[in-house]
């Protein structure tokens, strides 16, 4: 008995921030900035969201955040999907050796790139581009892994029986292995999608224009900008994580399953 | 017997074991399948690693052309007592959030993995603020722990309790942002190990059962010695991800207050983009990265032995 009133107990703390997220977005803003303390608010409102919309950037940093997760998530399993194949199912000299080299990239911090990245998209005169913001993050190793793993237990019998009747690599790739490693790459998707919605270091050194921002940048940039109205800035935060809450009430045991698998056998 | 024919009839096999069938080039096909990832990992990985370890030789900022210094920046920077106090606090952080992340993650992942009716419940709940991007978590938590307004202090306020300074003294500071980041990440860790402690055999805790071993002892001696190789996983984890702290603490403090909480993270970014002195930066992370390096190998080598 005691032992489900403290699990309750701690399910009520790590909902809480949640909550008040939500609460607080909902409040008026004279209400939020008040030492007269409210737990529910007085007149629920939704006016700090009309306000996001309309007074701030949130829109365009949104829809920036859309583009540049979107096109880190298809080019992520356009480069990660077939070396993950080739890796799995291909016996190619010098393989082991180049998995372990992909593999150390996890080593690598990534504040150790921000420098001569910069420099190298500043050549390309990418700087302040959305170009700039999603290609270094398209290189997912963690995708990788997932991806072998799961193609190491496709049988190779199938592949043989295509290759007997004259398939391709290719096709074997395209009509066998993608289709039943699907579950695996759902979980990488998820994860790139994530990923790259999550990412904040690098749009805030490659993006300088407030419009071009990512809404991770963006919502670190309303304290400075909106100060005290805290309100508009829940509101702006709870915006912001819609996708994340969207992904997680469907892919909830995929996401859980893609963090359990690289930890597995890691 | 079909493999076997085909056998004979293909060129050499390099790799033994492996049929090979007609008209099937491995090597050509491997190399194929690897190229997309190896140019992007090339182009956006090894080259940048290279160039910013040349780029850490020089003096050199984007409007003026880059003046070799060979070790100069390495000197300046065990002269610089910015540095080591970002270096001190991102150790801070290290210190402080890695035993109790560990312990965290584990404790959920023995209430998760338990015999409680709530286990699919708390299982959500733990690990639902990890999905939260970064900003927003600490956004949130600087609005929770807002002097006058904010929930923790209209709480303590109500208890007749003073108010905390939660983000601007100096000596709360950095706790605070790790408040934060334990609520964020310690689901993480919790997967983890539930994940680590699902692979122990029912069996054996079956039979301690059966021996009437106490839930102490069946934690010690069973349980915890044998997820010791996730334990490692997770330390080696927890370090290097709090080794890389930025993000919450240059939204929740900006580093302050009066640099108190500055990480050196925040301190490469600022050097860099700020000063832009762009080749200091460049050097500072390498010896950002160096320390990573050698701790974890160094836990690896330590830690990692013992599970074989």
């Amino acid at each position: 008995m005691t032992a489900r009133i403290i699990e309750v107990l701690f399910i009520l703390l790590w909902v809480f921030p949640l909550f008040w997220l939500v609460i607080t977005s909902l409040k008026n803003e004279n209400e939020v900035v008040t030492k007269v303390f409210s737990f529910w608010p007085r007149h629920s409102t939704l006016d700090n969201y009309r306000k996001a919309f309309t007074s701030t950037y949130i829109l365009n940093w949104m829809i920036n955040s859309l583009i540049v997760s979107t096109f880190s998530m298809i080019l992520t399993i356009v480069v990660d999907a077939p070396i993950a194949y080739a890796f799995a199912k291909i016996k190619f000299p010098g393989r082991n050796i180049l998995f372990w080299l992909v593999m150390a990239g996890m080593m690598v911090p990534f504040q150790v790139l921000i420098v001569p990245l910069y420099l190298q998209f500043n050549s390309y005169n990418l700087v302040n581009t959305l170009t700039a913001a999603m290609l270094p993050r398209i290189a997912l190793p963690i995708g990788i892994f997932i991806l072998k793993q799961f193609y190491e237990e496709i049988p190779s019998a199938l592949e043989e029986a295509a290759f007997i009747d004259g398939a391709s690599r290719f096709t074997v790739f395209n009509k066998i292995i993608i289709p039943l490693g699907k579950a695996a790459l759902t979980t990488v998707i998820i994860l790139s999608f994530i990923n790259a919605w999550n990412d904040f270091l690098w749009p805030l050194i490659a993006i300088n224009d407030t419009a071009k921002y990512t809404i991770t940048v963006g919502i670190a940039n309303f304290q400075g900008t909106h100060g005290t109205q805290y309100s508009l800035i829940m509101a702006g935060a709870t915006i912001a994580s819609l996708p994340q809450i969207a992904f997680f009430l469907f892919f909830r045991k995929k996401i859980i399953a893609g963090i359990a698998m690289s930890g597995i056998k890691g | 017997m079909v493999q076997d024919l085909l056998r004979c009839r293909s060129e050499p096999n390099v790799l033994q074991g492996y049929p090979m069938i007609p008209g099937n080039k491995d090597k050509r096909d491997g190399i194929l399948f690897s190229l997309p990832y190896l140019a992007v990992f090339t182009l956006f990985m090894i080259y940048p690693l290279l160039f910013g370890f040349f780029i850490s030789f020089f003096k050199w900022d984007i409007l003026s052309t880059a003046k070799f210094v060979g070790l100069k920046n390495y000197t300046d920077l065990f002269k610089d007592a910015k540095f080591y106090s970002s270096l001190w606090h991102t150790l801070q952080f290290v210190l402080i959030t890695t035993p109790i992340l560990l312990m965290m993650g584990f404790a959920m992942a023995l209430a998760v993995t338990g015999k409680s009716p709530l286990k699919g419940v708390m299982e959500t709940v733990f690990f639902v603020p990890y999905i939260f991007s970064m900003t927003v978590v600490a956004t949130l938590w600087a609005w929770l722990m807002q002097k006058d307004f904010g929930i923790f202090n209209q709480v303590l306020v109500s208890m007749g309790a003073g108010r905390v300074s939660w983000l601007t003294n100096e000596k709360y500071a950095m706790w605070s942002v790790s408040l934060a980041t334990f609520w964020w990440t310690a689901g993480f860790n919790m997967v983890l190990f539930s994940a680590g402690i699902k692979q122990i055999p029912q069996e054996i805790y079956e039979s301690a059962h059966m021996d009437g071993a106490r839930p102490w002892q069946v934690l010690t001696h069973i349980t915890i010695p044998l997820i010791s190789s996730t334990t490692v996983l997770c330390l080696i984890l927890q370090v290097i991800a709090s080794f890389n702290v930025f993000g919450q603490v240059y939204v929740m403090t900006g580093g302050g207050p009066s640099g108190s909480t500055r990480v050196l993270i925040q301190y490469i970014y600022e050097t860099g983009f700020r000063y832009y002195k762009m080749g200091y930066s460049a050097a500072m992370s390498y010896v950002l990265f160096f320390i990573i390096l050698l701790v974890s190998v160094v836990q690896y080598l330590t830690l990692g032995r013992k599970k074989d």
